[in-house]
């Protein structure tokens, strides 16, 4: 049994429902998560402001180096070098569902594209999915294979982009020079245990080569994101918005010549795994010897959720029916994590157990005074909350910040009424713990690792191996993303094998044709993952156009408010557990760097829009960027 | 001498769409010379390694730029054309437009700070910016960003192909210049 709070329990069959006797199972008012953290009242944050004058408010806004619109809110005791509050704040709005509303499904797959300018293909791919379930639509093999490949591609944009470009130079000599200069003079003596794969003989000469603009992994991070988006343009026509990608598979010609111009790419970053893995683990292990309260920046209850990603050609046929079994066959396990363990493999509990509240953000209550909950079950008879995807109704509506009410435009989603966290590591976890990998010669599950077997490159072929972390901290998220660069070259890897052996056999069929029907109610759920991690599209068709479109995205869950419970979202929550470590006493000189490690190990993607949709009409804002980037008001 | 003439913007956002129309309306002008005309409204990283790709002896003498960009000191329809200075912001600036640069944002400073901190970007930069009147979703100019956007095609063309034209222009940071003309 997965579910600690809500009220759902399971047949002897495994078959979920409603415990008996609970009146109102879903009311605001029932139990929160039993264990969960809670922030200080507003009233009693208040009150430490005015009577300490150690206690400050320290704002970050806009959160730099970020994918979007972020930021952030802490109230900080100087004294105990400690957070007392911290706020999540998305200061855009993200009108996708809005936008989507009365239009013909296939459009979704290039509008909702646009939520992101990093990672617009995971979406368009979510979006085919969810259409292929709610018209009964499957891909053929090599349209799998080949979606697969090309969204393995745009992750190995994303990973460098993160570890090199924005998270990176918190680890910088530029940036730890300032912060904690006796940092940077033990690394400028401390020898690099990996000095044989990354180059680098000390950990300060790494360190100078983490700086922005001038630095050598920086530049090198610039032209490994252009290698992978060579070729994921090969067969998604352009990057970040592909052209190919349909309900039913690709619309890709795939040939010999494609899939070798495409392998010149993949295989560079056979090394650069190779590399990047090094790296990070110097870094952190660098990190906590220097100083093991290091450990606590960015540390929250290891409470992870993940779709799984990258189906297998054999077990995928597009149903909700059979999310169970085919979710379970696909290269990154579905799972979700509660304080470290793997709780549940199953896409069927994964989904029934989301809800979607509201009470800090700025949208108003969809569910209760007699609405009527469109959908009491899922498609295969499961109990599904007021609050799930499927229910939601995005109303949004604009209005003043409180902290005590509303502060952001991200809503609060919970798993099991759970803060869970959503990245690349939970992609790792769970495949690792579960041992579900189909059978391949490169990636071995071992329980509690993931044994990457790297090819030969211009190094020699390597095994290294990512452990499930004793603690869960921003180091740890940015170890697993290095190391999910190697896991997704090698899922890229395999899948380019086995598109290479059907191709070989005269398959080149990237697509199945498909109508869409013009009459009745279908759902539909594209259960897929961005490079950060977790991606849901749930949609509801009603004779032929889109009644209802939800997305739920890594940042969505990432970047939560506080919710009914006083529970902390993830970001919240891991800034409320950060030390600050850097070596000042005086506020005006602070930098706020060990909390920014711990906001941007998440790699913050903030999608944002156009418009605001009121009651008053539309309210244009920021238009120039599809993500908007911010400044470094912090250096 | 090599020429790019380039639009950056969005299509189908209306007036901030100018850069990507001017560039469909002179693809097809019968250009003297070696003029290239190309929409470079995407992630300037990208447009810095394509710019970066060009042969040695065979790089851009001078670019061209058009977009639509919000100044907010001008009226809408205001065109202003200068010749950038090429004088880049600090450190830190420079960063954040590669961190916007790689996260989605096209816009005409970054795409001009981004290429010329990477030194892709030719020496010579003649900018043609428009002051936009609308920013929605859409396919037509508001009436004063239309009437503008012949001006702005032949001063392109002029830009492109007259050297003495181009000494005219003075030397102005980004956004700076005088306007060229109020409708």
């Amino acid at each position: 049994m997965c579910f600690k709070n809500l009220p759902i329990d399971f047949d002897a069959q495994g078959k979920p429902f409603l415990r008996a006797g609970v009146a109102n199972p879903y009311a605001p008012s029932a139990a929160g998560p039993r264990g969960a953290p809670a922030q200080l009242t507003a009233e009693r944050i208040e009150e430490l402001l005015k009577r300490n004058g150690y206690i400050k408010d320290l704002d970050f806004d806009p959160v730099t180096r970020v994918a979007g619109a972020l930021a952030f809110h802490t109230v900080a005791d100087f004294q105990a070098r400690k957070v007392l509050e911290a706020r999540s704040v998305a200061t855009l709005f993200r009108g996708y569902e809005v936008i989507m509303v009365g239009r013909d499904p296939r459009d979704a797959i290039y509008i909702t594209s646009r939520a992101c300018g990093v990672c617009g293909g995971v979406h368009s791919v979510t979006s085919a999915m969810a259409i292929e379930m709610a018209i009964g639509c499957v891909p053929p093999p090599l349209g799998i294979l080949i979606r697969n490949i090309a969204l393995a591609l745009e992750f190995l944009y994303d990973h460098p982009l993160h570890l090199h470009l924005l998270a990176g130079p918190d680890y910088s000599a530029a940036m730890v020079g300032p912060t904690n200069p006796s940092l940077l003079a033990r690394a400028r003596s401390a020898e690099a245990p990996h000095a044989e794969v990354h180059g680098f003989r000390t950990m300060g000469e790494l360190m100078d080569d983490l700086n922005p603009l001038s630095g050598k992994l920086y530049l090198e991070a610039l032209h490994m994101t252009r290698v992978a988006r060579e070729a994921y343009v090969l067969i998604c026509g352009k990057y970040p918005h592909p052209q190919t990608i349909v309900p039913g598979g690709m619309s890709s010609t795939v040939t010999l010549t494609v899939m070798n111009e495409m392998f010149l790419r993949l295989a560079q970053f056979f090394d650069y795994s190779k590399k990047l893995a090094a790296i990070w683990d110097d870094l952190t292990e660098f990190f906590y010897a220097a100083n093991p309260a290091y450990m606590q920046v960015g540390a929250r209850r290891a409470n992870l959720i993940d779709t799984g990603i990258f189906d297998h050609p054999e077990a995928y046929d597009a149903t909700y029916a059979g999310a169970a079994a085919w979710g379970e066959r696909r290269w990154a396990t579905p799972g979700v994590i509660v304080e470290g363990q793997l709780v549940t493999t199953d896409l069927h509990a994964l989904n029934i157990g989301v809800e979607e509240f509201v009470e800090h953000s700025y949208y108003e209550e969809w569910s209760g005074d007699g609405q009527r909950q469109h959908f009491p079950t899922d498609p295969v008879g499961n109990p599904l909350s007021p609050y799930h995807p499927w229910n939601k109704v995005t109303k949004p509506r604009p209005q003043g910040q409180s902290w005590k009410e509303k502060y952001t435009w991200d809503t609060a989603p919970r798993w099991d009424r759970q803060s869970m966290e959503a990245g690349a590591y939970a992609r790792l976890w769970n495949t690792a713990v579960a041992r579900k990998l189909p059978a391949n010669p490169f990636i071995e599950a071992t329980g509690t690792s993931l044994k990457l077997r790297l090819p030969k490159g211009a190094l020699p072929e390597v095994e290294i191996e990512w452990r499930v972390p004793a603690v869960w901290n921003a180091f740890e998220r940015n170890r697993a993303r290095a190391y999910c660069t190697g896991f997704t070259t090698l899922v890229a890897f395999n899948n380019w094998r086995a598109a290479m052996d059907r191709l070989k056999l005269g398959d080149t069929r990237t697509s199945t044709p498909f109508e869409i029907p013009r009459r009745g109610e279908q759902r539909g759920v594209g259960f897929w993952g961005a490079g950060r991690g977790y991606l849901t599209h749930h949609l509801t068709l009603d004779r032929g156009a889109v009644a209802n479109y939800q997305i739920l995205t890594p940042s969505t869950w990432n970047a939560s408010p506080t919710d009914r419970w006083r529970q902390p979202g993830p970001y919240e929550e891991a800034v409320l557990n950060t030390p600050l470590l850097e070596e000042t006493d005086d506020p005006a000189r602070f930098k706020g760097i060990d909390i920014l490690r711990a906001i941007r190990s998440f790699d913050p993607c903030m999608p944002c829009t156009t418009h605001i949709h009121s009651d008053a009409g539309v309210i244009t804002r920021e238009v120039n960027t599809c993500a908007c980037g911010v400044d470094d008001e912090s250096g | 001498m090599r020429v790019i003439v380039a639009g950056v913007g969005y299509r189908n956002l209306r007036d901030h769409s100018i850069g990507a129309a001017v560039v469909d309306r002179l693809v097809d002008h019968p250009w003297p010379g070696e003029v290239v005309v190309e929409d470079l409204s995407y992630n300037p990283i990208a447009v810095m390694q394509r710019l970066d790709d060009e042969p040695r002896d065979r790089r851009f003498a001078r670019a061209v730029v058009i977009a639509a960009v919000e100044r907010g000191d001008r009226r809408p329809g205001t065109v202003t054309a200068y010749r950038w200075d090429g004088v880049l912001p600090g450190a830190e600036e420079i960063h954040r437009a590669v961190t916007e640069a790689v996260t989605g944002v096209i816009a005409l400073d970054n795409t001009l700070v981004v290429t010329r901190h990477f030194g892709a970007l030719p020496d010579d930069v003649v900018v043609i910016e428009v002051e936009p009147e609308v920013q929605e979703f859409g396919d037509t100019f508001s009436a004063v960003v239309a009437s503008a956007v012949d001006q702005v095609c032949d001063l392109a063309v002029v830009m492109a192909t007259d050297a003495g034209a181009v000494a005219r222009l003075r030397r102005a940071p980004l956004g700076g210049g005088c306007p060229t003309s109020r409708p």
